[in-house]
């Protein structure tokens, strides 16, 4: 059986068919071909397939295509504007925050939705908010440092950020 | 695979009915989905999130209605659970990652039935029931008779659970959930105790002692023997020893990668003592004598 799927994605309306067994990631991934949004352990243990879901952070892996139906849905392609990166991608770069990369779209999603929850998280939010998501290259010690540059330049600034922006 | 996305319970169960053994269930999906790539495609999936009046969290007199689609983080963001029943807030706040708790719902984790299930255990000392809907009427079920063993409750495959209402605990009382897992809230459960202590209005003796165990039987149980010899007694450090060791003595845990039977039952005494001591403290501002 094929479900037709209605959803947007980083602010744009989309259409396309699934089957009901068919993860989010796989809708995103291998039907819509946003690629940005990374498989890894596919059981929903990693965090490397975070996206936003109305709003908040969820595995894409363990989450049905079919319940996408008339939700928003934010992937990592869908925080920079145009040419100039999201805070949060910025301070990764600038702290070093990422080795491999693998692991960083997860993250970045994860932090952005800290950010919008919280503008000053205490570390023991930032610890709490990355948790779901695992590193194997950095030791996370400069994740930590970027997540703290970011909340400092994002309440220092009053770039609204938008959630869509993809053109 | 057929797929369908009732409107009501009854259509629900009327789905159930006509694809027998072959439906399944699926509220927020993070057993399902991983069950449908590593173990099995059923051959039908009902999804009951559209079904309208079971995200709700409500008070009603002097107990909780939780709605089973509730998610497992709007019960940790609740105030009202944060305010009436610390100790299930307790468990959801040890309930895996954020993403996982934005997607797991409290239905999906009582039906699961898992014995090492986060919410189980703090369930079963709260006196919870399980208000289940069958084609042929709905039925209260009370926690210690739900589970029937890993993976199985007394719905079978006919019946859905419509709504869970749990009764606030005694004034005066003080609960806790006490979690052992190598990675903290991320891992499963080598064990899970829920403990939840009623003193005396003079704060001398235990009116009642309510001890909960996870991950360690078929389905998580009452130490109903450790609870029993707590009953009307002050606590001293020696009879909290007793109750722990009784504790340990109830379960049977089996062996698997996560831990041994011997491990798992060192672990239930160690808790078990850490849960009777922090909650006595808390209720009654003493340390056990
Ligand atoms: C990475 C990861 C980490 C996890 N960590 C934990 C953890 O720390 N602690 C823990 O306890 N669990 C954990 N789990 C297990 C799982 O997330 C929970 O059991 C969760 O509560 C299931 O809820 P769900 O809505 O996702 O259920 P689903 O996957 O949708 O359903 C689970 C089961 O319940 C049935 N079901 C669901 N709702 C109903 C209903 N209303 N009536 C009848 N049957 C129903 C389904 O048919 C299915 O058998 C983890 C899972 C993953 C993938
Ligand atoms: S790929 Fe989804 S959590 Fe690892
Ligand atoms: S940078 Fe390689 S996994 Fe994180």
């Amino acid at each position: 059986m094929t479900l037709t799927i209605n959803v947007t994605v980083n602010g744009k309306s989309v259409s396309a068919d699934a089957e009901p067994s068919t993860s989010l990631l796989e809708f995103l991934r291998d039907v819509l071909n946003y690629k940005g949004t990374k498989l890894c352990c596919n059981t929903g243990e990693c965090g490397a397939c975070t996206v936003l879901f109305n709003g908040k952070p969820v595995n894409s892996c363990v989450v049905p295509a079919a319940d996408a139906v008339g939700a928003q849905v934010v992937t990592v392609e869908g925080l920079a504007d145009g040419e100039k990166l999201h805070p949060v991608q910025q301070a990764f770069i600038d702290t070093g925050a990422v080795q491999c990369g693998y692991c960083t779209p997860g993250f970045i999603i994860s932090v952005k939705a800290l950010l919008d929850r919280t503008k000053r998280p205490t570390p023991a939010e930032i610890e709490e908010a990355v948790s779901g998501n695992i590193c194997r290259c950095t030791g996370y010690a400069k994740i930590v440092d970027a997540i703290a540059l970011a909340a400092e330049r994002m309440e220092g600034s009053t770039l609204g950020i938008a959630s869509g922006g993809r053109s | 695979m057929d797929y369908f996305k009732p409107e009501s319970v009854s259509e629900a169960l009327s789905l159930l009915a006509k694809y027998g053994n072959e439906a399944k269930i699926i509220a927020g999906g993070t057993d399902v989905m991983v069950d449908i790539k590593y173990k099995e495609e059923p051959g039908c999936l009902v999804n009951i999130k559209r079904i309208p009046g079971m995200s709700a969290i409500e008070e009603s007199g002097g107990s909780l209605r939780i709605g089973p689609l509730v998610t497992i983080r709007e019960i940790e963001t609740s105030k009202l659970v944060r305010e009436r029943l610390p100790l299930l807030w307790e468990a959801c706040h040890q309930f895996a990652s954020l993403q996982i708790r934005n997607t797991a719902t409290i239905g999906g984790n009582i039906c699961r039935a898992s014995p090492s299930g986060e919410t189980l255990a703090p369930l079963l000392v709260l006196g919870a029931k399980a208000k289940l809907a069958f084609s042929d009427g709905e039925k209260t079920e009370p926690f210690n008779s739900l589970f029937q063993g890993p993976g199985k409750t007394s719905l079978g495959s006919k019946g859905l659970l419509a709504a869970i209402e749990i009764p606030y605990p005694p004034k005066g009382s003080s609960g806790v959930y006490l979690k052992h897992a190598v990675r903290g809230p991320m891992d499963i459960a080598v064990v899970g105790i829920a403990v939840l202590v009623v003193p005396d209005s003079a704060a001398k003796t235990l009116q009642e002692a309510r001890i909960g165990l996870g991950a360690v039987a078929p389905t998580p149980i009452r130490a109903i023997k450790a609870e029993a010899m707590l009953r009307g007694k002050p606590l001293d450090s020696k009879l909290v020893e007793q109750a722990a060791q009784m504790a340990a003595a109830e379960s049977s845990p089996i062996t698997d990668q996560r831990g041994s039977a011997e491990y798992r039952r060192w672990i239930v005494e160690a808790l078990t003592r850490r849960g009777l001591e922090q909650t006595w403290k808390a209720a009654t501002g003493k340390e056990v004598a």
